[in-house]
């Protein structure tokens, strides 16, 4: 027996939604519960609870670039993983309550995605590493709305930030990261990831009334 | 250090043998470290400093860790009153 609970990927502007996945829990198909002007972006599922595997977590993540990536570029808040609700009835509880900072959050960040920057020190390397803070983020405050600093959970790294940015400035991005790259390539690793959904400057919490 | 004075003035030897002890449990048990160490290995694996076995060995050991510590630390918690 199937027990209809729905797995939450992320919040979209309402839109009727159906597309083939390789979901949380092998979930093959998404789909859409409205309320109102949103529309929760949903899988079915048997847990409760699903297991923070690899393929569940990266499940999750390639439904969310699906969401955003398709028909020219969604706007979606992201929902972290594990949000389940035993139906559509609860779930459209959720979204009744929490309309108003949806739709604000929606408008905070329509047209725009994340991007991670990580840049790790070569073993050994010799690095000042203030000041490298301090060009990267003057070389990408002008080509991005907003920056979040992730923490530093290595020795070895020296830049982790999250970066806010308008999908039609993608290219004046990427070639300001280029330049650090010409930059600081011989002295550290470049890690250059994205598009990834929002997660980084949605600061929601929303009640579960599963 | 006033903690430990204050402590030392009312009860010198058991309030000295609780500040050792909770000093102790966080070091063993520094759920936020190992969490830590859990990042860099995969940061490590993306960036090829690792390959594919080292860093699923890497990860099943500190996974361990972390569920040991995170255990420990549901345990103690009441029981030994960590003080900063």
């Amino acid at each position: 027996m199937t027990a209809n609970h729905l797995y939450t990927y992320g919040i979209i502007e309402q839109e009727d939604v159906e597309f083939d996945i390789d979901g949380v829990e092998e979930a093959d198909r998404a789909y859409t519960v409205d309320h109102r002007t949103l529309s929760a972006v949903v899988s079915d599922i048997d847990a409760l609870e699903p297991e923070q595997s690899d393929a569940n977590l990266r499940a999750h993540d390639e439904v969310l670039g699906e969401i955003m990536n398709s028909k020219g570029g969604r706007t979606v808040v992201p929902m972290r993983f594990g949000m389940v609700f035993k139906g559509a009835g609860p779930l459209k509880n959720v979204l009744r309550g929490s309309r108003s900072v949806l739709s604000r959050t929606l408008r905070d960040i329509e047209g725009t995605v994340e991007m991670g920057l990580k840049l790790v020190a070569e073993e050994g390397a010799t690095i000042n590493r203030e000041a490298v803070r301090e060009d990267v983020a003057e070389r990408l405050a002008d080509v991005s709305v907003e920056e979040a600093e992730n923490g530093r959970f290595s020795d070895r790294l020296v830049v982790n930030r999250s970066y806010l940015v308008d999908r039609d400035r993608r290219e004046e991005f990427d070639a300001a990261i280029e330049g650090v790259e010409d930059e600081y390539g011989e002295s550290t690793i470049v890690r250059y990831t994205g598009p990834w959904a929002p997660y980084n400057f949605v600061d929601l919490e929303i009640g579960v009334d599963r | 250090m006033t903690f430990v004075l204050d402590d030392l003035l009312i009860n010198p030897w058991i309030s000295l043998a609780r500040v050792l002890q909770s000093t102790a449990i966080r070091e063993a048990y520094d759920v936020e470290a190992i969490q830590d160490d859990i990042k860099e290995n995969q940061l490590l694996y993306e960036i090829g400093e690792r390959s594919e076995e080292e860093y699923r060995e890497r990860r099943e050991e500190l996974e361990l860790e972390l569920e040991v510590a995170e255990q420990a630390r549901e345990n103690l918690s009441g029981r030994v009153e960590v003080k900063r």
